[in-house]
């Protein structure tokens, strides 16, 4: 048992699909008399749709039919309505929310927002015909820079909503904040973009629809990973009772955020179904991806730190302007607002803050949740800041941040923007990473970049995250005659290792053998409720849902277990898969007790057989805090620009690892995802049409194997929080918090004596290369 | 992608025939740029003639100074030959740069240079040493070959049958890859040949150039010192995304001195 | 519409392809063969690497009908008798995926570079893979599950 238990790297039950090519992904799944439907989108960034012939497409050979959006407001279908936690004005007022269909009906706001759907027998037919579809466009002013958009006489998107603003927000105390600027020794500030990217899934998205005339009802197959919320939204766009749609996620290939979302593609997929009478199949091709799935980060801040002489923080302010794309997305307004606000201040004790942010209509596809959602964000505009000022101050940038870090004393603490950190020592994970980076030697290594014409840089970055997501979550568990046990959860893995990580808590807890638990999740009809995934809520909620019914069943078992050995459940002890009566010293093992509780004859008056089946709820009351610390060696080449990164090294507390090499893979991921960021990785449209530039993976550059460092993990357990049963703090987005900050600082530290001070994100080669031939001139 | 018809000729005059009764005939080689480009519905041919069964186009041979690689040799069988890597190392590892190993495994030397892609690393190589193009009806030398971005002196329907390279004393070839698609952002050949010293330089242009400043001065001391100083003017450069005209000539100075520390 | 014949993981098949029908589809449509995978349109990703006649190819960027008359091998024709490849074996050993969509891709790719590569370390393991991408490990799993299925496959 122990060797599944909590703890251990087990290895991965999902894996034996994956290896084997066994899985199945959305384009796996092809029911009989399948068609497949094709998405016509805008090939303008703004533009009035004057009128749509799709007279010549309908006649083409395999063609079931094609919708518009005049179809679709036709039937009456209603529009998607944000779920953003931050809502209102400054002033109290509701944000701005433009309708959201799932076409663009009589304008296109951005390219690759869907103007048809061509439905035929197969995807060729589908395209031949969608070339066909004539439409009339006019094409408008576009604006894709977010503080261009806010501009005077910039070009008006929405024609009801002045100045492209969506919603103001603030957190934190201004005047405190003043006054600390005021009295301050020392005042540095930085402009910051933190760049517009997107998730990539390699899987791209897609759905299988299908309907069913007799019982009016219907089946949604999709590559998302929040199959229940989804769900509740397609059925409110058609005007369906939610439980009219089974929705269901097969293997999911990855989803980052980008695939959480309330997308357009699947109802429009639903209706047709019904429409033609047959499943219905799509599958976005990747450059459909990068114009159609969701992208992430696109925000422009002014960060400013206050400091005493010593180099004590004594205030920060941070203002953003949070591009949201053309629409109010799922989640969208609330990343650059709240979802920003929360973790300002990293890991640092900082007596004032104050955060302020706009969040601003472009004619580009819109913002949502990218992994980590706001708090990569926050965490590079205070590393950042902090360089800034050790490197413009003078102070080492090692000691500027031992000095300010919160002490483990201070815990816990209510920072000044709300957060509740209950939990760790951020000095101590500070100085455990500090010791893995080899200081010592360091001196030594750039000698031997420099005798090779290289710069080389170090810099450390302490990291402060929360948890976020649906806060409730449901796990259900079912014991067979033949021992196998079904866990049903409404969490989701997208390639994370649920079907792993949840049964050994499962069975760690009740004592069984991990190999006899079957794992079901992402099924509307599996589970009444499930928060699927997003931030870093897989163990933090479901995997204290599973203990939660877990610790049900033992006590449920106990009086079984005390009936088989007559004895009083006062007296029984339960550990390690055994009750054991204190007094007697009698034992019974719970898989006795599991394969009594089959038998009628065996149990006590009132039990019935099965009855140790368990459905239950956990919910989370505070959010978490993740922590730990990451630091980077670079070789920066100044003669191309090119920035290698050569050493990485990682501690973080996430509270109890349950599964180190699950938890390996994810900090590796998002250290990965976060290089991609610092150094490589941008959406880019067009200044003067709004086109997208970086349509395809010819021009979106991805970190490749040869891109990646070595990379040195380590784990803080010392500090559980006491929020959740489990102590966990969420593991998942960690990554990309600590990586862009901690890679581009040093970077700037190797070009220091170049007399480059600032480069904004992605580093590229010309970035960097230009930066130092303007410092030099 | 476009319907169209497929053809598998197993001789040139076959495929040249095939190619004459084609509305529009278009020859694949490895396949490696133009099934991306039908499969974006960017190209519509009417008729797909693969030449990948012509024995006629294989091979690799070196006889004494000069080396002759078939057509239709891929780039892996080009970075894995023995007679490349002993008379021009330079060429084996550039064709182990192109690319990915999936990609090698399928692309052509051939077919690169009738692309003619104006990130493509064969045009450098072929313009840096000075080769030979021999097509079924002439032989053209490669300063006359590459004529424009995407252009190159073939006739309609002309197939390449085989390049001839002269081995040089030494040469090198040094690329810089744009982050995303790992084509040369820009790349340098350096050749130290019988004639002269070439200097050929893909990436940066619209088309592969040479840099008749730089040959010079290299022509009188082969030393990466005798470039510092020298520069191909902005003007007419590639800008983009990823590089503008000023920092893709930076590359082209930096990238070419490094090419003459490495030749061998 | 073109009737081609192939070897397919070991079997002889036989199918009728259209000229514009890639390998990749014909594989996963037609014959089932679903882990090969598509992740791209422009020969980037990497999921569809299949081998042909023992090399690896990227089977989104060839035609079906290129591919007549030869020995393909996809990820479900590397285990034999019911017993996984060891680079299969590797990559579940050392966690070398997450989501499991490239992994196909990969674990063909990785297969070859053992094969054609007897002396593989790190730094030739990270460039074997440049035409593999991978969003989900940071590849680190991934390099040590190559060489560990290098070293099982040399026995």
């Amino acid at each position: 048992m122990e060797k599944y238990g909590i703890g251990q790297p087990v290895r991965r039950k999902e894996d034996v699909r994956f290896i084997t090519g066994t899985g199945t992904y959305i384009d796996d799944v092809a029911p009989e008399k399948l068609t497949h439907a094709f998405v016509l989108r805008s090939p303008f960034a703004h533009a009035k749709i004057l009128s749509i012939d799709t007279s010549e497409a309908e006649a083409m050979p395999g063609v079931l039919g094609i919708i518009t959006g005049k179809d679709w407001m036709a039937e009456g279908f209603t529009p998607i309505p944000t779920k953003s936690g931050v809502a209102k004005k400054i002033d109290g007022s509701p944000l701005n929310q433009p309708e959201r269909h799932c076409f663009a009906i009589d304008r296109a706001r951005y390219v690759g927002e869907p103007v048809a759907v061509v439905v035929a027998e197969t995807l060729n037919q589908a395209q031949d015909a969608a070339e066909l579809i004539e439409v009339d466009y006019e094409e408008l002013p576009s604006v894709t820079d977010a503080r261009r958009a806010l501009e005077d006489g910039a070009p008006r998107i929405w024609d009801d909503i002045e100045g492209n603003f969506c919603l103001d927000f603030e957190l934190g105390d201004k005047e405190a904040t003043d006054k600390a600027f005021a009295e301050a020794d020392h005042v540095v500030s930085l402009d910051l973009v933190n760049n517009r990217v997107t998730a990539v899934p390699i899987e791209p998205r897609g759905a299988v629809a299908e309907y069913d005339a007799a019982s009016d009802s219907y089946k949604l197959q999709n590559a998302t990973q929040n199959v229940h919320a989804n769900r509740a939204t397609f059925a409110d766009v058609l005007k369906v009772p939610a439980d009219a749609i089974h929705h269901v996620a097969p293997d999911v290939g990855g989803g980052f955020g980008a695939k959480n979302s309330g997308y357009p593609e699947p109802p429009i997929l639903l209706y047709a179904a019904k429409q033609f009478g047959r499943p219905v199949k799509w599958i976005n091709d990747r450059n459909e991806g990068f114009q159609s799935d969701t992208h992430g980060r696109a925000q422009f801040s002014k960060v400013e730190l206050a400091l005493d002489k010593e180099g004590k923080f004594l205030g920060l302010r941070t203002r953003t302007i949070g591009d949201i794309g053309a629409y109010c997305w799922t989640v969208g307004p609330f990343t650059p607002t709240g979802g920003s606000a929360r973790t300002q201040g990293g890991a640092y004790l900082i007596p004032a803050m104050y955060y302020s942010a706009v969040a601003t209509f472009t004619n580009t596809m819109p913002t949502d949740p990218y992994r980590g959602a706001g708090r990569p964000e926050a965490s590079y505009q205070i590393e950042r800041i902090v360089q800034h000022a050790a490197e413009t101050l003078g102070f080492d940038q090692v000691e500027l941040r031992r000095k300010n870090l919160m002490p483990a004393d201070s815990l816990p603490r209510k920072t000044p923007m709300g957060l509740d950190v209950d939990s760790g020592d951020f000095p101590e994970v500070f100085e455990r990473t500090l010791k893995m980076t080899d200081r010592a030697g360091f001196e030594e290594r750039v000698s031997e970049s420099r005798e090779k014409g290289l710069r080389r840089g170090f810099s450390i970055a302490p990291y402060l995250e929360c948890t976020g997501g649906a806060p409730k979550e449901f796990a259900g568990i079912a014991f067979e005659k033949d021992g196998t046990v079904t866990l049903r959860v409404g969490s989701q893995s997208t390639g994370m290792g649920h079907e792993t990580s949840k049964p050994q808590i499962l069975a760690h807890t009740l004592g069984i053998d991990f190999n006899k638990v079957q794992f079901v999740q992402a099924d509307t009809k599996a589970t009444p409720i499930g928060g699927g995934h997003g931030g870093s809520r897989n163990l933090e909620v479901g995997g204290n849902a599973v203990l939660k019914a877990a610790n049900a069943v033992v006590d449920k078992a106990k009086v079984l277990a005390a009936h088989l050995l007559n004895s009083n459940t006062d007296d029984m002890e339960f550990a390690d898969g055994t009750f054991t009566d204190v007094k007697t010293k009698q034992t019974v093992s719970m898989d006795d007790v599991i394969a009594a509780s089959f038998e009628k004859g065996r149990l006590p008056d009132g039990m019935e057989p099965g009855s140790l089946d368990t459905d239950s709820t956990f919910e989370r009351e505070v959010i978490s805090c993740p922590n730990g610390c990451h630091a980077a060696e670079v070789e920066v080449d100044p003669e191309t620009g090119a920035v290698r990164v050569e050493h990485y090294w990682v501690i973080d507390d996430f509270g109890p690892i349950i599964n180190p090499m699950l938890a390996d893979g994810q900090v590796m991921g998002g250290v990965a995802q976060g290089l991609g960021q610092a150094l490589m990785e941008q959406i880019v449209y067009d200044d003067e049409d709004g086109q997208l530039v970086t349509g395809s993976l010819m021009d979106y550059a991805l970190p490749r194997a040869d891109s990646m460092p070595r990379m040195e993990l380590g784990y803080y357990e010392d500090a559980p929080t006491a929020k959740n049963p489990l102590g966990v703090k969420g593991a998942g987005e960690a990554g990309c918090c600590g990586a862009p900050p901690a890679i581009v600082n040093a970077v700037l530290e190797a070009l220091r004596e170049d007399g480059v001070t600032h480069i904004d994100m992605p580093l590229t080669p010309e970035k960097v290369w230009r930066a130092i031939v303007d410092a030099k001139r | 992608m476009y319907e169209f018809t497929f053809h598998q000729p197993e001789t040139l005059d076959e495929a040249a025939q095939i190619f004459a009764h084609a509305d529009d005939g278009q020859f694949i080689a490895g396949g490696q740029t133009i099934v991306p480009v039908m499969k974006q519905r960017l190209a519509m041919p009417s008729d797909i003639i693969d030449l990948g069964r012509i024995s006629d186009l294989e091979g690799i041979s070196l006889d004494g100074d000069l080396l002759t690689i078939g057509a239709m040799t891929t780039h892996a069988e080009v970075a894995a030959s023995q007679d490349v890597k002993k008379a021009i190392p330079a060429l084996a590892h550039l064709a182990d740069e192109i690319g990915d190993p999936a990609v090698r495994n399928r692309g052509t030397i051939g077919g690169s240079i009738a692309n003619n892609d104006p990130a493509a690393d064969y045009p450098a190589a072929l313009l840096g040493l000075g080769a030979t193009i021999h097509t079924v009806t002439r032989a053209i030398p490669t300063d006359d070959f590459f004529t424009g971005m995407f252009e190159t002196a073939l006739d309609e329907g002309e197939v390449i049958v085989r390049v001839s390279i002269p081995v040089p004393e030494k040469a090198a070839y040094v690329k810089f890859p744009q982050p995303a698609s790992r084509f040369a952002l820009v790349g340098v050949f350096v050749a130290k040949t019988a004639d002269g010293v070439r200097v050929a330089v893909t990436g940066a242009g619209p088309c592969v150039f040479r840099v008749k400043e730089m040959e010079q001065a290299l022509d009188k001391d082969f030393s990466a010192a005798v470039l510092k100083g020298i520069s191909v003017p902005d003007d007419g450069l590639n800008s983009d995304l990823h590089a503008s005209a000023d920092y893709r000539a930076s590359l082209v100075s930096t990238l070419a001195r490094r090419a003459v520390a490495q030749a061998q | 519409m073109s009737v081609i014949s192939l070897t397919v993981n070991g079997n002889p098949v036989t199918v009728d392809v259209e000229a514009r029908s890639l390998l990749s589809r014909v594989l996963r449509d037609q014959l089932s063969l679903t882990g090969t995978h598509v992740g791209c349109d422009t020969s980037q990703c990497g999921a569809c690497v299949v081998h042909v006649d023992g090399k690896p190819v990227k089977s989104c960027t060839m035609l079906a009908v290129q591919a007549a008359g030869t020995d393909v091998t996809t990820i479900e024709g590397l285990a034999r008798d019911g017993k996984l490849h060891p680079m299969q074996e590797a990559f579940r050993e050392n966690h070398g995926l997450q989501c499991g969509f490239c992994t196909p891709g990969m674990i063909m790719s990785a297969v070859a570079l053992a094969e054609h590569n007897p002396d593989l370390d790190e730094a030739a393991v990270r460039k074997g893979l440049e035409g593999n991408l991978c969003r989900c490990t940071g590849y680190q799993n991934i390099v040590h599950a190559v060489l560990d299925g290098a070293k099982a496959m040399r026995g």
